[in-house]
């Protein structure tokens, strides 16, 4: 019981002032250790020994602790796992205060003496709702000593200030953790308060350009509606005088980002679209200012304080959605570079844990990373085991066992408790680090639809700034008072709108890419998305990706029936409630024993289809691989007795039987293989069919009929596939029967599927299709389909077999699931809809409005509310590919 | 309407208030997450 405790480890700060808070909860193994000044926190990394004493808190914590046996077989093993694992537990881990300062500062405020706050900034994993929010605060405020926690369910993250002489960050990241969540410190804090600021500012501009907006709009209303002399001369003056000092603050303030980018501009004599904005609004603002204060003057007695204001009101918005939206798309590959820590614990040759920064870990090192923190490198368990989420990796949502021996991703989250790994890859080398550059290079790499617009967007900008001079002379020139020839120029000048022509495409596609990573689909190359859409033909391989790469049991043959798996498991639900007798269930154990000594594919297969038939009780059965000899080609065969346990079977069954039944020599293979014993043929007609068989000195024991393991969701995604209008092709390497087989069960016609296929075969299909005016996207393993896969329009690499950075493809399905095939065309295909419709929409609306300006047909305000209105609408039009809705779920 | 003469230059003034109101909501985060209040007025802590 002790050691379940003891194996999760987590590092407890006690301070030296325990109070019996501290106490109750944990029992500071070295507090004769003098670390750090007294009225600081002291760290240190404590074990919890005396189970009585541990609190209520810590209570669910066993619960959630996989049951670990004290007297394993393995137990050599297990005692210096678990020796490891805690040595150094009381050994001081030196700058473990300085880690929690990474993300702490201490308060200023005002508290009432010998009070010393601090204020932790942490990252929350595990939130799904605002209510999860409310979840972890109630969580971390029940912690003693907590003064109070803030979490923001949009961000995700937590402000908590707790008091250093009353509680610690381990407490309240274990409440967090007992709560369902993960807690891992935000050591990009600064960043982020920076962030923050500019956040709040950018809201802060957009409410004063809002606010003065309506009041100007108050002060001006009555100049529209008065007839003639209705107002008075001097009241007129008022208003104006009003309108004037609430565009101030819009012109001052709200308006400096285009100032500063204006400037920008100006200086490396560039241009962009907020130069022709800069300059419409300082027009607008010195017409309207030199005819407030001198109504006699040369621009006439008209102000345009209102349709300035509105302008740069919507202006601003629409800025605002679109940051808001591209921090929305941005989100998911920021939070994938946010995972790995900062510094790890690396075993020193001294044997104690130290911490060390990630950037100096080498392979080959040995690094303790604790329950709820990522692991730094790809590497191997070396001890302990823990239950490991690789979502992003993998895309599989469900934590995963691993034990010794395993190996771990870097980036994926250690949930259960603290393991030994041993360094294999850092840094750039690590699949991690792959995701991340893919998915960097997809968000930078330009399309060609978008790198033609932005060519199209630059010399569109000159033409404007041309076309609203030449204008404004025109006007001018023709008669029109200088006033209105200028405001003329300021309408073409605020009317274009390049901003929509060259969001047009990345903003979808941005959008679409980003909803496929949170998937576990990552796109290469934006362009891909431009074909995908037009495929109209599919063409599959078969092994590892419209099957699994194992096979599967089907049926098996004994002398006393036939035991159907696929239909009695589906009745029964469990291989336990199988109606097996004793007899064959001796005969499974023998046939698991002696397959498990070979890495045959069937033999894997057989090995592990039987494994549900032993029952966790049952010691296994143990052989040593030099009994058994493999023929080639042919089978296994076993010579001598198969040493049986005493304990082999459970206990109801008569045990004495067993002596006489266990059989001296075994043979597991072909059916020539096994009839080669015996004169005549043993093994009956109705399992001929089978590809593995058992027999024995006495005769025929068994059959095994295993099969290909069809992808639960191949036969729908095919389905989906052939809906949408697309052909379906299978192409595999294999023989003809499984091939054939494989093509029924996905209900495909001959014509439809290929056998015997080499790579170049391959290849040459593809040719075949392209010539006949297909465009072809081809599914495989991105391995051993290489050349296909490479002269297809658009390639899915799949399965997580695959190097990743070897994939050539453009798509790399990672979730496993072939469902994402369908979906991601069909997500291509509606992107590529959404870029036509932006592009349509903002060609049009350049087209018609610019002519419109230069007749002097459409007023200021009127072409403020166009450009604002018409980018925004680009960006919201490509918001809805972002939403997971786009996507079917895959039906069950 | 020699009261406009002191109401226009009033409603300037209070724009300037608001705007004022505004940035002190904005500077204690009240409007970085809008959904999470919404949740808590409905749970009772």
């Amino acid at each position: 019981m002790i050691r379940r405790i003891k194996s999760c480890l987590i590092i407890e700060f006690v301070s030296k002032t325990t109070n019996n808070n501290v106490n109750s909860l944990v029992a500071a193994q070295a507090n004769n250790q003098t670390a750090g000044t007294p009225s600081e926190p002291r760290v240190n990394a404590s074990l919890l020994h005396d189970h009585s004493r541990q609190s209520r808190l810590l209570q669910p914590l066993q619960t959630i602790q996989p049951l670990q046996q004290d007297a394993s077989p393995q137990s050599a093993r297990q005692s210096t796992t678990h020796s490891r694992l805690e040595q150094g537990e009381g050994a001081p881990i030196g700058e473990l205060t300085q880690d929690w300062r990474e993300f702490s500062e201490p308060v200023p405020e005002p508290t009432p003496a010998g009070a010393k706050l601090f204020s932790s900034q942490v990252l929350i994993d595990g939130m799904h709702c605002s209510a999860c929010a409310l979840n972890v605060e109630r969580a971390v405020r029940a912690v003693p000593g907590v003064r109070s926690a803030q979490v923001n369910a949009a961000s995700h993250r937590a402000q908590v200030i707790w008091d250093a002489e009353l509680a610690d960050p381990a407490q309240w990241f274990l409440a967090i953790k007992l709560a369902g969540y993960r807690a891992s410190p935000a050591v990009d804090w600064r960043e982020e308060r920076g962030r923050k600021k500019e956040g709040r500012l950018a809201l802060w501009r957009l409410l004063v350009a809002g606010f003065c907006m309506m009041q100007v709009m108050m002060y001006t209303y009555p100049a529209y509606i008065a007839k003639e002399g209705e107002i008075s001369a001097d009241m007129t003056l008022l208003l104006r005088w009003a309108s004037w000092v609430l565009t101030l603050p819009v012109m001052v303030f709200s308006c400096t980002p285009f100032w500063k980018n204006a400037w920008r501009d100006i200086k490396r004599s560039q241009i962009s679209m907020d130069l022709p904005v800069a300059l419409g609004l300082l027009i607008t603002f010195a017409v309207s200012t030199a005819s407030t204060f001198d109504d006699q003057g040369i621009f006439g007695n008209l102000v345009y304080f209102d349709s300035l204001t509105m302008f740069v009101f919507f202006l601003l918005a629409s800025r605002w959605l679109e940051v808001k939206m591209r921090n929305q798309t941005a989100g998911s590959l920021e939070k994938l570079t946010r995972r790995l820590p900062v510094s790890v614990e690396r075993l020193s040759e001294s044997g104690e844990f130290t911490r060390v920064g990630l950037k100096d870990l080498k392979p080959g090192d040995i690094v303790r990373t604790h329950a709820a923190e990522a692991f730094p490198c790809d590497g191997e368990i070396l001890e302990g085991e823990a239950w490991v989420e690789e979502a992003l990796m993998t895309g599989e949502s469900k934590p995963i066992q691993k034990t010794v021996g395993q190996p771990v991703l870097a980036g994926s989250h250690n949930l259960s408790q603290s393991v030994l790994v041993r360094v294999k890859a850092l840094g750039k080398e690590t699949r991690f680090a792959e995701i991340v550059k893919l998915m960097e290079q997809a968000s930078l790499n330009k399309p060609n639809i978008v790198l033609l617009a932005d060519r199209v967007a630059t010399p569109f900008l000159w033409v404007v700034l041309a076309l609203a001079t030449l204008s404004t002379l025109f006007w001018w020139l023709w008669g029109s008072d200088p006033s209105k020839a200028l405001m003329i120029g300021v309408s073409v000048l605020i009317v274009t709108c390049p901003c929509a022509l060259s969001l047009a495409a990345p903003a979808a596609m941005l959008a679409a890419t980003g909803n496929l990573a949170r998937h576990a689909v990552y796109i290469r190359d934006l362009n891909s998305i431009e074909k995908m859409a037009l495929v109209d033909h599919t063409v599959f391989d078969k092994t590892g990706t419209l099957t699994r790469d194992s096979q599967r049991l089907l049926k098996i043959y004994t002398p006393q029936g036939m035991l159907d798996l696929e239909q009695d498991i589906g009745a029964r639900s469990s291989t336990k409630h199988l109606p097996f007798t004793y007899e064959q269930l001796k005969t499974f154990q023998w046939a698991r024993a002696i397959a498990a000594q070979s890495w045959h594919p069937l033999s894997r297969a057989l090995s592990a289809s039987l494994n549900p038939f032993i029952t966790p009780g049952q010691a296994e059965t143990d052989l040593s691989a030099s009994l058994v000899t493999e023929l080639a080609g042919q089978g296994l065969e076993l010579r001598g007795k198969l040493p049986v346990q005493d304990n082999l079977f459970s206990k109801e069954l008569p045990l004495a039987e067993d002596q006489n039944n266990t059989p001296a020599d075994l043979r597991l293979g072909s059916s020539r293989f096994c009839n080669s014993w015996f004169a005549n043929t043993v093994i009956p007609p109705q399992a001929s069919s089978c590809q593995v068989h058992l027999v024995d000195r006495a005769g025929w024991r068994a059959s095994f009929l295993l099969s290909e393991d069809i992808r639960i969701d191949a036969l729908i995604s095919v389905q989906e596939l052939r809906n949408m209008g697309l052909g379906v092709e299978l192409l595999s390497g294999d023989q003809e029967a499984p091939v054939q087989w494989v093509a029924k069960q996905l209900q495909l016609g001959e014509e439809c599927s290929r056998a015997k296929c080499t790579p170049s075969d391959k290849l040459a299909r593809v040719s075949e299709l392209q010539k006949s005016g297909k465009t072809v996207a081809t599914i495989g393993d991105g391995f051993n389909d290489m050349p296909a896969l490479a002269k297809s329009d658009v390639s899915f690499a799949f399965g997580q077999a695959v190097p990743f950075a070897q994939a050539k493809a453009d798509v790399v399905v990672l979730s496993n699931q072939l469902w994402a095939v369908p979906q991601t065309i069909l997500l291509a295909q509606k992107t590529m809809r959404i870029v036509k419709y932006n592009f349509i929409w903002a060609g049009l609306y350049n087209f018609i409005c610019i002519p419109l300006a230069v007749m002097g047909w459409l007023p200021p305000w009127a072409s403020g509310i166009g450009m604002a209105l018409s980018s925004t609408l680009v960006v919201l039009n490509s918001l809805q590919l972002a939403r997971s809705s786009v996507l079917k779920s895959r039906p069950s | 309407m020699e009261i406009l003469y002191l109401l226009v230059p009033l409603s300037v003034v209070l724009v300037l208030i608001i705007l004022a109101g505004l940035w002190w909501a904005i500077e204690r985060g009240q409007f970085e997450d809008l959904e999470g209040e919404a949740e808590r007025i409905l749970k009772d802590d």
